[in-house]
C-alpha cells in the first residue's frame, strides 16, 4: 500500500501530466483524413468559398426565386399587353421578351433547366472521360489504342448530323435524354486530357515508389495519379458547363427536351440573338447568367485544385 | 518512336474504312432523302426517275456504297447533287478559306493564349490573374454569334477599319498579286479575331492551370539556382513541361478544321466548310457530305496522332509500348 501510494504520487503530479496531454490532443487533431485536409484547405480559400456561396445564391435565385417573384414565365404580362421587348423597369426588372413575358421569371425557370442540364451532363461527361482516359493512359498498348480510336470515331461524327438523324425518330425528348445525349458527346476532351496527363504522370518516381510497396493499379490510378491530373480536368469541367448550356438550346431546336414556351438560358439567347438590334437586354441576362455560373464554378474549381495540390503551403 | 508512328498510320486505314461505312449509313438515315428535299416538286414522274437514276439513288444502299467506295479510292468523289460540279471542286472552293481562317486564328490564339496563360499562372491569385480570369470566362460565356456581331458592328460598321463581310473586294481588279493578297488579309482580320477569341479563352485556362503546377516543381528551383534568367526559366523550363494539356486541346480544336466554324463563317459571310456543311446537310447533298465527313475524320485522326507525337517530344519520359 505504502509503496504503491508513493509510486502513484511520484509519477502523476499535476504539473507533469497536463502539458503532455495537451500535446497529444493537438497531435490527434492534426491527423485528418485526406478528404478532410482538402476540405479544410478549401474553406480557408476565401475566393473559392465566395464562388461556392455565389453558386448557391444562383441556385437559390432559380429554385426559390419564384416563391417571391410571382410573374408567370410562360405567359405575357396581361396587365400591360403592350409591354413587349421592354427594357428593365420596376415592373419587369430584367425587361420583357418579344411576346411580353417577364424576363426575370424566365431567367428563374430557364435557369432551373440550364443548371440542371449543364451540371449533370458535365458530371456524366467527366466520369466517362476520366474513366476512359485513365484506363487508356495508365495501361497503354492495346487498351490505349482501342479506347483512343473509339474516341476518334466519336470526335469524327458531327453532332449536327447525328441530331438531324435522331430528330426523325426521337420526338419526345425529356431533360434526361438531353443530358445523356450531351454527355455522350462531351466526354472526348476530358478523356484525351486525362490520358495525356496519365501518360506523363505514370512515369514519375512516386508511382514507382507506391508500386514497390504493393499498391494496386486501381489505387495508383485514382488515388495517386488522378489528384495530380486535377488541373486540366477542372478547367475542362468549367468550360463544359458553358458549352452544355448552349448545346441544350441547339438540341431543343432539333426537338429534343425543352420545348417552347418553357424557357432555358440557351434558348433565351438564341431567340434574343435574332432580336438583338431591337432589344439587347433579351440576350444580356441569360448570357450574364451563364457567365456568372461558369465564373463562380471556376473559382470553386480553382480552390479545389489548390486544395488538392501538395505543393501549396498551408495558408 | 518511328515504329509507333508507322503503326498508328497503319491503324488509321481500317479505322477510316470503318468510318466510311458508318458515315454512309448515317447520311442515308437522314430524314427525307434528296428526292423529298432537293427535287423540284413540279417534276414529272419521268424526270424524277431520270434524276434518281443519274444520282444512283435507285440502287440498294450497299451497292451505292460500293460504287462510291470504288470511285473514291481512285480519287473521284462524284459530283454535287446541287450544282453538278465535281465534289473536289466544291470542297476545293471552301476548304482553302476555312484553312486560312483556322491557321491564322490558331497562330494568333496560340501566341496570345500562351502569354496570358503564363502570366496568369505565374501571378496566380493577383489582380492581374483575376482580371484575366474574368475576361476569359466572359469570352466563353459570350455567344459566338453575338461576339461576331459586336466585333463587326464596332470595327466594320462604326469605325470602318475592316470590311464587314466577304472574302475579298468585288469589282476590283488587282494587277499586283501582293495587293490582292493584302486585300484578302484585310477581309480575314475580323473573322480570324472572333475565332481566335474563342480559342484564347479556353486555351489560356488550360495553360494557366498547368503552369501553376509546373512553377512549383523542384527543377524550377534548381534552374533558378543555376542562374537561368527569368524569361528562359519560364519559357524554356516551365512552359515545355506545362504544354501537354494545351497540346491535347489545340489538337482537338484544330482537328475540327474540316467542319469549319459555321457561326463565325455565317456572321462574316466567309464561304468556308462550316457553311458548306450546313448547306449540304440541309439539301441532302450526299456526295459532298460524305466527302466532308471523311476529310473531317482524317483531320481528327491526324491531329490526335500529332498530339501524341508532341507529348513524347515535350516529355521524354512518355514512352509508347
Amino acid at each position: 500500500m505504502d509503496i504503491s501510494e508513493r509510486l502513484n504520487l511520484n509519477t502523476t503530479t499535476d504539473e507533469e501530466v497536463e502539458p503532455y496531454l495537451e500535446i497529444t490532443t493537438a497531435l490527434v487533431q492534426k491527423r485528418r483524413s485526406q478528404g478532410r485536409i482538402i476540405f479544410d484547405r478549401f474553406l480557408r480559400n476565401r475566393i473559392a468559398v465566395g464562388g461556392a456561396v455565389f453558386l448557391l445564391l444562383l441556385l437559390l435565385f432559380c429554385f426559390a426565386g419564384p416563391l417571391v417573384w410571382k410573374a408567370d414565365p410562360n405567359l405575357p404580362d396581361l396587365s400591360n399587353v403592350s409591354a413587349t421587348l421592354a427594357s428593365p423597369t420596376i415592373a419587369h426588372p430584367f425587361g420583357t421578351d418579344d411576346v411580353g413575358r417577364d424576363t426575370m421569371a424566365r431567367m428563374m425557370s430557364g435557369g432551373r433547366v440550364s443548371l440542371l442540364v449543364g451540371l449533370t451532363s458535365m458530371l456524366m461527361s467527366l466520369v466517362l472521360g476520366i474513366g476512359i482516359g485513365a484506363l487508356a493512359g495508365f495501361y497503354g498498348g492495346i487498351i490505349d489504342n482501342v479506347l483512343m480510336r473509339f474516341t476518334d470515331v466519336i470526335l469524327s461524327v458531327p453532332l449536327y448530323l447525328l441530331l438531324f438523324v435522331l430528330s426523325a425518330s426521337f420526338t419526345d425528348g425529356t431533360p434526361k435524354s438531353v443530358i445523356i445525349l450531351i454527355a455522350i458527346f462531351g466526354w472526348t476532351y476530358a478523356a484525351r486530357l486525362v490520358r495525356g496527363e496519365f501518360l506523363s504522370l505514370k512515369e514519375r518516381e512516386y508511382i514507382l515508389a507506391s508500386r514497390t510497396i504493393g499498391a494496386r493499379d486501381f489505387r495508383l490510378m485514382f488515388r495517386h495519379i488522378l489528384p495530380n491530373a486535377a488541373g486540366p480536368i477542372i478547367v475542362n469541367a468549367t468550360l463544359l458547363i458553358g458549352t452544355n448550356i448552349i448545346l441544350e438550346s441547339v438540341l431543343s431546336y432539333f426537338g429534343f427536351g425543352i420545348k417552347p414556351p418553357d424557357a432555358s438560358w440557351g434558348s433565351m439567347i438564341s431567340t434574343g440573338q435574332n432580336l438583338f438590334a431591337l432589344d439587347p437586354w433579351m440576350v444580356t441576362f441569360p448570357a450574364l447568367g451563364i457567365f456568372l455560373t461558369v465564373l463562380s464554378l471556376n473559382l470553386v474549381g480553382d480552390g479545389l485544385r489548390d486544395a488538392l495540390d501538395p505543393y501549396m503551403t498551408e495558408r | 518512336m518511328g515504329r509507333y508512328i508507322l503503326r498508328r498510320c497503319l491503324q488509321a486505314i481500317p479505322l477510316l474504312f470503318l468510318l466510311t461505312i458508318a458515315m454512309f449509313g448515317l447520311i442515308h438515315l437522314l430524314p427525307g432523302g434528296p428526292e423529298a428535299v432537293l427535287f423540284n416538286p413540279h417534276l414529272t414522274a419521268q424526270a424524277r426517275a431520270d434524276l434518281r437514276l443519274r444520282m444512283g439513288l435507285d440502287d440498294p444502299i450497299y451497292i451505292q456504297y460500293f460504287k462510291w467506295l470504288t470511285s473514291a479510292l481512285t480519287g473521284n468523289f462524284g459530283s454535287s447533287f446541287v450544282t453538278n460540279e465535281p465534289v473536289s471542286t466544291v470542297i476545293g472552293r471552301a476548304f482553302p478559306n476555312t484553312l486560312e481562317l483556322f491557321v491564322s486564328a490558331l497562330v494568333l490564339a496560340l501566341v496570345v493564349a500562351i502569354l496570358l496563360g503564363v502570366i496568369s499562372g505565374v501571378r496566380q491569385g493577383t489582380i492581374t490573374d483575376y482580371g484575366l480570369t474574368i475576361l476569359a470566362y466572359a469570352g466563353i460565356a459570350m455567344p459566338v454569334f453575338l461576339l461576331g456581331l459586336l466585333v463587326d458592328d464596332l470595327f466594320g460598321v462604326a469605325l470602318k477599319w475592316f470590311p464587314t463581310s466577304g472574302t475579298e473586294s468585288v469589282a476590283v481588279v488587282f494587277t499586283n498579286p501582293f495587293s490582292a493578297f493584302l486585300d484578302h488579309l484585310w477581309y480575314l482580320a475580323l473573322p480570324m479575331t472572333v475565332l481566335a477569341i474563342a480559342f484564347i479563352a479556353g486555351w489560356s485556362r488550360y495553360l494557366r492551370s498547368s503552369m501553376i503546377e509546373t512553377v512549383k516543381q523542384d527543377y524550377m528551383r534548381t534552374a533558378r539556382a543555376k542562374g537561368v534568367g527569368p524569361v528562359a526559366l519560364l519559357f524554356r523550363h516551365a512552359l515545355r513541361n506545362a504544354l501537354i494539356p494545351l497540346i491535347t486541346v489545340v489538337a482537338l480544336d484544330f482537328g475540327s478544321v474540316a467542319g469549319g466554324a459555321a457561326i463565325t463563317e455565317g456572321v462574316f459571310a466567309w464561304h468556308g466548310m462550316g457553311l458548306l456543311f450546313l448547306d449540304s446537310l440541309d439539301r441532302r447533298n450526299y456526295p459532298v457530305l460524305i466527302a466532308m465527313l471523311m476529310i473531317g475524320a482524317f483531320f481528327v485522326v491526324m491531329f490526335n496522332l500529332i498530339a501524341d507525337i508532341l507529348y513524347g517530344v515535350m516529355d521524354p519520359r512518355i514512352r509508347y509500348s
